[in-house]
């Protein structure tokens, strides 16, 4: 699986292929490039449109701190995220601050993966929702592309999301 | 049931709510409880029903879980039927192939069903081969039959009130004749659509209006067999456990029972503390609960607005929910409602199966 999402994003950074790196920077998403994102909080029924998607015009502003043991990611949209990149299972708060959340985190090959598991909602009671993504870098360090996995009892979808580096990438 | 009378808890509310300064808000009648003991009651102050307060009750709504909520997740040994709106939604149109739709039924998971109480009664007088048909045809596919979900609105302005009482008549005949367990019906609106909050519908004239028409259904249809089920609706005057109680109360008939829809008594008092509004629920209501609906909800906008989401994914416990149900008397039906298309429906009955097997409560049947 883990090999058939790096070739996907690959195929997006085509032709400069993904390799490890470090993710440390500021990062723009690029919604030409990427996939039509659903809401993470809402799944609404009947019509309802959230605004929590992101589209193809969607200017959505990452910030990513990167060393050898943490991944610190800074989103406008969500608290908070300081991944321990060691593969250890950490039981912490949900962002509900209800009920919890399992998270690992681990670098495996090119590609920091970060697995969670929670409540959908994040209070009590609702399905198990599992999300995977994995961070891959290109080449040139100037996009970077982030695989996100949800998966429920009801389904499991799969989205690529592009970034692109806000200044230019240091000399190598 | 638990022992918990309405009376008891408008009492106890009544006179911590006064000591705590509370007004007639939900909540009131909680924070009211833990108060109780304290100064005595102010002479004109009341209580209204709600969840037990948590902190800050002197200054803040009441509408975050308190941190040490504990949640009894036992199961009971009652299986729960599932029933869906899953298009075609079943009905008695002329031509219907009745085997097939069973067949179909039973293989997507869902064993038991209702129709619509406006089509059924359209068709006018039934073939008793038919009744037979249908009859046959869900017995030999293991689906329950269990209900006619009624249009209309009983206390709609008049001349229309009457004609909608007499449509409810009409369903508890059908109902018996197709050996149904239940129709379901609402307290009704002061506007003609039930579903438009009037704003005269929490006055005494139109509970009397609610009471009254259902008294006239009760004696217009004495000696059947066929539960009333009243389902609250934020919009109507019953939308909340505890109005559910002093209905069957006052109609004083065993026959109105509840078609229990938490989801539609949810607001913002309660939207953050399913868990305590399901149990209180159950605790006061589940000796009358004739059938449930299975939906959820998000509160997502600005406004106290709260949308539909997907069963299993908002804000509705439904691990309590089904551990609850699964405690009933008798095996319960859930008819999961409220979303679009086919596929959403079989994508709500995984997560509710799958929320099910977590604690351990049987949901009859399986999904193809």
């Amino acid at each position: 699986m883990l090999r058939h999402l790096i070739i996907a994003a690959g195929l997006l950074l085509a032709p400069v292929a993904a390799f490890a790196q470090d993710l440390t920077g500021t990062w723009v998403r690029d919604g030409a490039r990427s996939d039509v994102v659903p809401d993470s909080m809402y799944w609404t029924v009947r019509g309802v449109v959230t605004g929590g998607t992101r589209g193809p015009t969607s200017n959505h502003v990452i910030e990513i701190s990167q060393d050898a043991g943490t991944m610190r990611i800074t989103d406008p949209a969500r608290p908070l995220r300081v991944y321990t990149l060691d593969g250890q299972a950490r039981t912490v708060p949900a962002d509900t601050g209800v009920s919890e959340a399992v998270i690992k985190a681990v670098v495996q090959g090119d590609a920091v993966v970060v697995e969670r598991s929670q409540t959908y909602s994040g209070l009590p009671g609702s399905a198990t929702l599992q999300t995977t993504e994995y961070w891959t870098l290109a080449a040139d360090g100037n996009s970077l592309v982030l695989t996100t996995i949800r998966q429920t009892p009801a389904r499991r979808i799969t989205y690529n999301e592009v970034y692109n580096r806000q200044a230019p990438a240091p000399a190598r | 049931m638990t022992d918990i009378s309405r009376r008891q808890l408008f009492a106890q509310g009544a006179a911590a709510g006064v000591a705590a300064g509370a007004m007639a808000l939900p909540g009131g009648a909680a924070l009211a409880q833990e108060a109780a003991g304290g100064a005595a009651p102010a002479p004109g102050s009341s209580a209204g029903p709600g969840l037990s307060g948590v902190w800050g009750e002197d200054f803040l709504y009441q509408w975050s879980a308190p941190d040490d909520l504990v949640r009894d997740l036992t199961p009971g040994a009652s299986s729960i039927r599932l029933s869906g709106q899953t298009t075609p939604r079943f009905s008695n149109a002329e031509g219907t192939d009745y085997a097939t739709y069973f067949q179909n039924l039973k293989a997507g998971g869902w064993s038991a069903v209702e129709s619509a109480s406006n089509t059924w009664l359209s068709r006018g007088k039934m073939p008793e081969s038919e009744i037979r048909e249908i009859k046959d045809a869900a017995a030999a596919n293991d689906v329950v039959f269990y209900g006619l979900h009624c249009a209309g609105n009983i206390i709609a302005p008049d001349p229309d009130a009457d004609r909608w009482q007499r449509h409810i008549i009409d369903s508890i005949a059908a109902a018996e004749e197709m050996g149904c367990e239940l129709i379901l019906t609402h307290a009704g609106s002061m506007y003609a659509n039930r579903n438009w909050a009037h704003p005269r519908n929490w006055t005494r004239e139109a509970w009397d209006r609610s009471v009254n028409a259902l008294k006239r259904i009760c004696r217009d249809t004495a000696g059947s067999n066929v539960k009333i089920a009243i389902e609250a609706v934020n919009t109507e005057s019953v939308n909340n456990p505890w109005a559910h109680v002093r209905l069957r109360e006052d109609v004083g008939d065993p026959r109105i029972t509840v078609g229990l829809d938490i989801t539609n008594m949810v607001f913002p008092s309660v939207a953050f503390r399913m868990s305590e509004f399901i149990n209180t629920t159950f605790d006061l209501l589940e000796d009358q609960i004739a059938y449930v609906h299975g939906k959820d909800f998000v509160w997502n906008e600005m406004l106290p607005g709260m949308n539909w989401a997907m069963q299993g994914t908002g804000n509705m416990d439904y691990e309590m929910f089904l551990v609850r149900l699964s405690r009933l008397k008798t095996n319960p039906y859930m008819l999961i409602e409220f979303l679009n298309e086919p596929e959403e429906y079989a994508l709500a009955q995984r997560n509710v199966r799958a929320i099910a097997q977590g604690v351990g409560v049987n949901i009859y049947g399986n999904q193809g």
